[in-house]
């Protein structure tokens, strides 16, 4: 495989971020203006639930679950709906289905480069920022590798479901409301609002048989997992896997039944 | 020489809804299976050989950018066939691209935020274009346009003109078979328009590239095609060389006057004075279609300025609209 022509994508987009500067702050700003929100209302939580541990999580856990999984939302979310909404009403799509180079991994790979500057600029500060003020609340250990892995299939997972949502524009010339509904569900669902523990047991259940959960709270708990032990983390990554290969798969039949529309009734 | 496009008996058919009107109508559209087809291109063949370029004429809805959709694979005939280069485009719609070179006038597929050269240098990696090519190419382009103030500003920044003159760089940039453009002068002033067709020749001539033009511009067509393909309503009207197409718009004028008085009575009696023209008036201005085989367009202002008081005139040759009226009405042959 000739990776060359994927990495100048990721280049590209490396460098068209940096072009950005004042976009970058204001969502460093946005960032923790949200962070003191959930700061304030699970300090109520904890204050009216009158106990120091609810559902096995203390404060400083819930917290520091909730700052790391902002922190990883920005850094993995692509807002590829809205691109590929964009392309398909403007019509700019006719441009990049004409690259000799599948749109799946066209537009992955352009969108790669904001991964590597999210990394850096919100993802990494967040973290250590996180470490020193919890004082090793964070295990850094072998836990590390097992997140990076986890993360990576997490961004898969999450690009095939973003992939497959936007598709749907082709035929309903909209995205908004789509997109928004996928937005809430993606949040909930894989915990990136609220710890699945404090989910029913019912809902946690089903969140658990779901791929949401793969996306957000399986890197997270393996992050902050300290011992580590494969048994654990094994069955976990392995999930993420099923979930990973299956909705690569899923995504790649819908678009192609969808290029289908394309070629057979116009864009 | 081999032929590089192959189009034979394509057709193209869309389905509509069939859109209802008002507030009731669009609640029930909701639910509608209602549509009707609409054939935009209909029963098409033509042959393009290597290094021609072909300019691709008709109205704005005639079929020319479905056409083009289905030559460079984001498109599937209904019917009918299409090869380009060998190639079957909308079944092997990556290895086509490979092949092919695409500038749409209206947008563009650089990177919007970057500076050319960083275009560029995607476009070699995408393309898998060698360092030698690659160099070889620039030099080319150094020699034909000044791009070096080009590269290094942002895309954004550009105007216009200078955006269409390097979509149109980056489209040969990989050295392709076939380049569409599909109406690259759009919007642009005079000696800009001059530029690109200067560009798009020379590298025609160098390269050996066959274009595919698509235009509204007479001009166009006079500095580049040899031969031109007129669509309209989805129906091939007219496939031969501008040569033969000369005497349809070569020789016709309208010019138009501006005079006082009610411009409709007037039109009718210089329509009755002047036999050999067609008279037409509108608000403002008094058109008059000359033949200038049978009459030279001074002599009917000479005339006219007999019985009027000029206010003001204009001279305009005769547009691609007209000339396709005037192919309906009185064949090519």
């Amino acid at each position: 495989m000739n990776l060359r022509k994927y990495l100048t994508l990721t280049r590209a987009g490396i460098i068209e971020a940096l072009q950005f500067r004042l976009s970058a702050f204001v969502m460093f700003v946005g960032n923790i203006l949200y962070l003191i929100v959930v700061y304030f209302l699970w300090k109520a939580i904890y204050a009216s639930a009158g106990t120091d541990v609810v559902n096995g999580m203390t404060f400083s856990d819930t917290l520091i679950y909730l700052v790391l999984a902002t922190a990883l939302y920005s850094f993995t979310e692509m807002y590829t709906v809205w691109e590929i909404g964009r392309a398909i009403q403007s019509g700019k799509i006719v441009l990049d289905l004409l690259k000799p180079m599948e749109y799946r991994s066209y537009l992955f790979w352009s969108y790669s480069g904001s991964f590597v500057t999210n990394f850096c600029t919100t993802f990494l500060p967040t973290f250590l920022a996180v470490c020193i003020v919890t004082h090793g609340a964070v295990p850094l250990g072998i836990n590390l590798l097992y997140f990076a892995v986890s993360v990576v299939m997490a961004i898969i997972i999450n690009y095939s479901i973003d992939f497959m949502v936007g598709t749907v524009c082709l035929f309903t010339e909209s995205i908004w409301g789509i997109n928004i509904m996928k937005q809430v569900i993606v949040l909930l669902l894989s915990g990136a609002t609220i710890p699945l523990a404090f989910f029913p047991e019912t809902l946690r259940r089903v969140a658990y048989f779901l791929p949401f959960q793969s996306i957000y709270n399986a890197p997270l708990t393996i992050l902050l997992d300290g011992s580590a032990r494969p048994e654990t983390v094994l069955p976990v990554l392995g999930l993420q896997l099923f979930w990973c290969v299956f909705m690569v798969l899923l995504s790649k039949l819908f678009w192609k039944a969808s290029l289908r529309q394309i070629t057979v009734n116009g864009g | 020489m081999s032929a590089m496009i192959e189009i034979k008996n394509v057709t193209k058919e869309f389905k509509v809804l069939n859109r209802r009107e008002g507030l009731k109508g669009s609640l029930k559209d909701l639910f509608s299976r209602d549509y009707k087809t609409v054939r935009a291109v209909d029963n098409i063949s033509m042959t393009v050989e290597q290094g021609e370029i072909v300019g691709y004429l008709g109205p704005n809805g005639a079929g020319k950018s479905t056409t083009i959709k289905m030559m460079t694979g984001v498109l599937e005939p209904t019917s009918g066939e299409i090869l380009v280069a060998g190639n079957v485009p909308y079944q092997n719609r990556t290895q086509n691209a490979q092949q092919i070179g695409v500038v749409f006038g209206q947008r563009t597929q650089l990177w919007w935020a970057l500076p050319l050269i960083e275009s560029f240098r995607i476009l070699k990696d995408i393309y898998r274009i060698s360092d030698e090519d690659y160099d070889s190419m620039l030099k080319l382009y150094q020699s034909l346009v000044d791009i070096e103030p080009l590269l290094h500003k942002p895309v954004r920044q550009m105007s216009l003109g200078q955006r269409t003159l390097s979509d149109i760089l980056a489209a040969f940039l990989h050295n392709p078979k076939i380049v569409f453009l599909d109406e690259p002068t759009i919007g642009l002033d005079v000696s800009m328009k001059a530029n690109i067709r200067t560009l798009i020749h020379a590298l025609n001539e160098q390269k050996k590239t066959t274009v595919i033009l698509t235009t509204h511009d007479m001009g166009d067509v006079d500095a580049l095609c040899r031969r031109i393909v007129i669509i309209d309503k989805g129906k091939m009207l007219y496939d031969n060389d501008t040569e033969h197409l000369k005497r349809f718009f070569g020789s016709y004028r309208t010019l138009k006057i501006r005079v006082s008085g009610n411009l409709k009575e007037h039109a009718e009696q210089i329509g009755r004075k002047l036999p050999e023209c067609t008279v037409s008036a509108d608000d403002e201005w008094i058109s008059v279609l000359v033949d200038e085989e049978k009459q030279r367009v001074m002599d009917v202002l000479t005339q006219l300025q007999k019985d009027y008081r000029i206010r003001d005139m204009q001279l305009e040759e005769i547009s691609t609209e007209d000339v396709i009226k005037k192919i309906y009405e009185e064949g090519v042959e």
